[in-house]
């Protein structure tokens, strides 16, 4: 099996929820000078949660709003450093940015690729070298020297799709980001992380969708309340899964 | 330290986005404007103009002119002023993207100033003009003008990496900054001479590391200042201090601003 690509040991992440939290300066002043402690819940969005990712798996993320699964793969992604345990991380990650997060819209389709894939941590040559392609995955030829503010909202989320898959990581995040885009898109995209992890990437994908989970995931993780729930094949979990939900 | 080095190893690394960044802000910033660019000329001209309508009977800066010596106090007071503002609000005004991707985040604020870096560049041009048409002579230290500008490039990185972090938390820092820059601006010897300052006021002067950017900035133009030397210098030590502790802040805070976005 080789190496882990991810490797999470007991991570544990933890928001602090003030229950009442000073927004100016003048209340935090007041409030040091007269000695009041101000007062938090602490709320465990992942608590020591042990995983393994391997070299071209993917896996399916599924659980409540809430259970942590955002939060696991902003982890992940380097976005949230944990409070406790150690991640390890071998190969390049491509979080799939929602729409528009890493665009901006008065700049044109080209200037946005450049701008997104530098976001991701890829350098102006090596960008250069794949435009081409991201912008014909993309089907925006057409489109590509306008400003992002005429796209529509399927079009800005194809070129995002294109940019992430096309540079090639090694790792590829994807946060219910496949909701949007028509069929035919949907299709394509679907294509190309089955390619992708026959290629070799390892994919962690977060869907309500459960049909795509069992289409495209190798194993699925089940997250209740921070910890991992069940961690197993596809068909076990998604039917625990709905099982479960059909209970409620 | 060795965090110190990795995390400016990581910036260095992110160049492209740095690059692409900088495009950005200057792109979108004179899209929409018939004028476009050439209103980073346009602007502190008309500035001076006006100070220059108002003041010019009421101080008497000495030797030199004194459109030249607006004009040179005012690019300069802009790289930092307006720098400073705009990457006061990089972090929150980025807020999604410090949400959803890793990057090393002083990147925001380091393209602002780089940006602002580059506009003050072009105002050089508009200063030339006025030199010329003048007939100030240049002065004889002009190689060194460039050396001038890095203490104003390290104090302005220092002073947005503390104001930008600070505004995460306290949303408050804006306004205040608003004010103290109001303030800060006429504490420094842009449009009056700095000798008609007198008595307690002067320590205010002394404190204010603009006084002696703009005294070597000057010094290098077109000036004689036979202490040029140790206002260089002066400003280098105001300028590593903020840029090393605007560091530090900057270090400790990193990982944590992201919860409170």
């Amino acid at each position: 099996m080789g190496m882990p690509v991810i490797d999470l040991k007991n991570i544990s992440v933890k928001y602090r929820l003030a229950k009442d939290k000073p927004k100016t300066l003048q209340e935090y002043i007041i409030r040091r000078i007269k000695f009041k402690k101000i007062e938090y819940n602490d709320f465990w969005a992942l608590k020591g949660i042990s995983l393994e990712f391997t070299k071209g798996k993917a896996t399916g993320i599924i659980g409540k709003n809430g259970a942590g699964k955002s939060t696991l793969l902003k982890v992940i992604a380097g976005v949230l450093k944990p409070v406790s345990g150690k991640i390890s991380i071998n190969g390049k990650i491509a979080p799939l940015i929602e729409l528009n997060a890493g665009f901006d819209r008065e700049l044109t389709g080209i200037e946005n690729i450049f701008l997104n894939a530098s976001l991701l941590g890829y350098t102006r040559k090596e960008i250069k070298r794949c435009i081409d392609k991201i912008i014909e995955f993309s089907e925006l030829e057409e489109f590509i020297y306008s400003p992002l503010r005429s796209y529509s909202s399927g079009m800005i989320s194809r070129l995002g799709f294109s940019i992430a898959t096309e540079l090639n990581p090694d790792i590829l995040i994807i946060d219910e980001a496949l909701a949007v885009g028509d069929e035919h898109f949907k299709r394509k995209c679907k294509e190309r992380i089955l390619n992708f992890k026959n290629k070799g990437a390892t994919i962690l994908f977060v869907s309500h969708d459960m049909d795509e989970i069992i289409e495209i995931c190798d194993n699925v993780l089940w997250l209740e309340q921070g910890r991992i729930y069940i961690h197993d094949t596809p068909k076990i979990v998604v039917g625990e899964y709905l099982k479960h939900g059909k209970c409620q | 330290m060795n965090g110190f080095k990795n995390e400016i190893k990581e910036i260095v690394r992110y160049n492209g986005l740095l690059h692409n960044l900088i495009i950005r802000d200057i792109k979108v910033r004179y899209k929409r404007s018939m004028l476009g660019f050439f209103w980073v000329m346009l602007h502190p001209l008309l500035i001076m103009l006006i100070l220059n309508v108002m003041f010019s009977k009421v101080f008497n800066i000495g030797k030199g002119s004194y459109s030249v010596y607006i004009l040179s106090g005012i690019i300069i007071w802009n790289f930092f002023s307006q720098g400073t503002t705009n990457a006061m609000d990089s972090f929150r005004t980025n807020n999604e993207l410090i949400r959803k991707v890793y990057f090393p985040r002083a990147v925001l604020p380091i393209s602002v100033i780089t940006s602002s870096l580059i506009h003050f560049v072009f105002s050089l041009v508009p200063l030339f003009i006025i030199i010329v048409l003048t007939n100030t002579p240049i002065s004889s230290k002009i190689i060194i003008l460039p050396i001038t500008i890095v203490p104003v490039l390290l104090f302005a990185l220092g002073i947005s990496l503390i104001i930008s972090v600070l505004n995460v938390y306290f949303h408050d820092t804006r306004y205040i900054y608003e004010v103290l820059i109001m303030a800060w601006m006429y504490a420094t010897p842009i449009f009056y001479p700095a000798s008609i300052v007198s008595g307690k006021l002067e320590i205010i002067i002394r404190l204010n590391p603009f006084y002696y950017f703009l005294d070597s900035f000057r010094t290098a133009l077109y000036l004689d200042n036979p202490l040029f030397i140790t206002h260089l210098i002066f400003g280098f030590l105001f300028a590593v201090f903020a840029f090393i502790f605007g560091l530090l802040i900057y270090a400790k805070n990193k990982d944590k601003i992201v919860y409170y976005l």
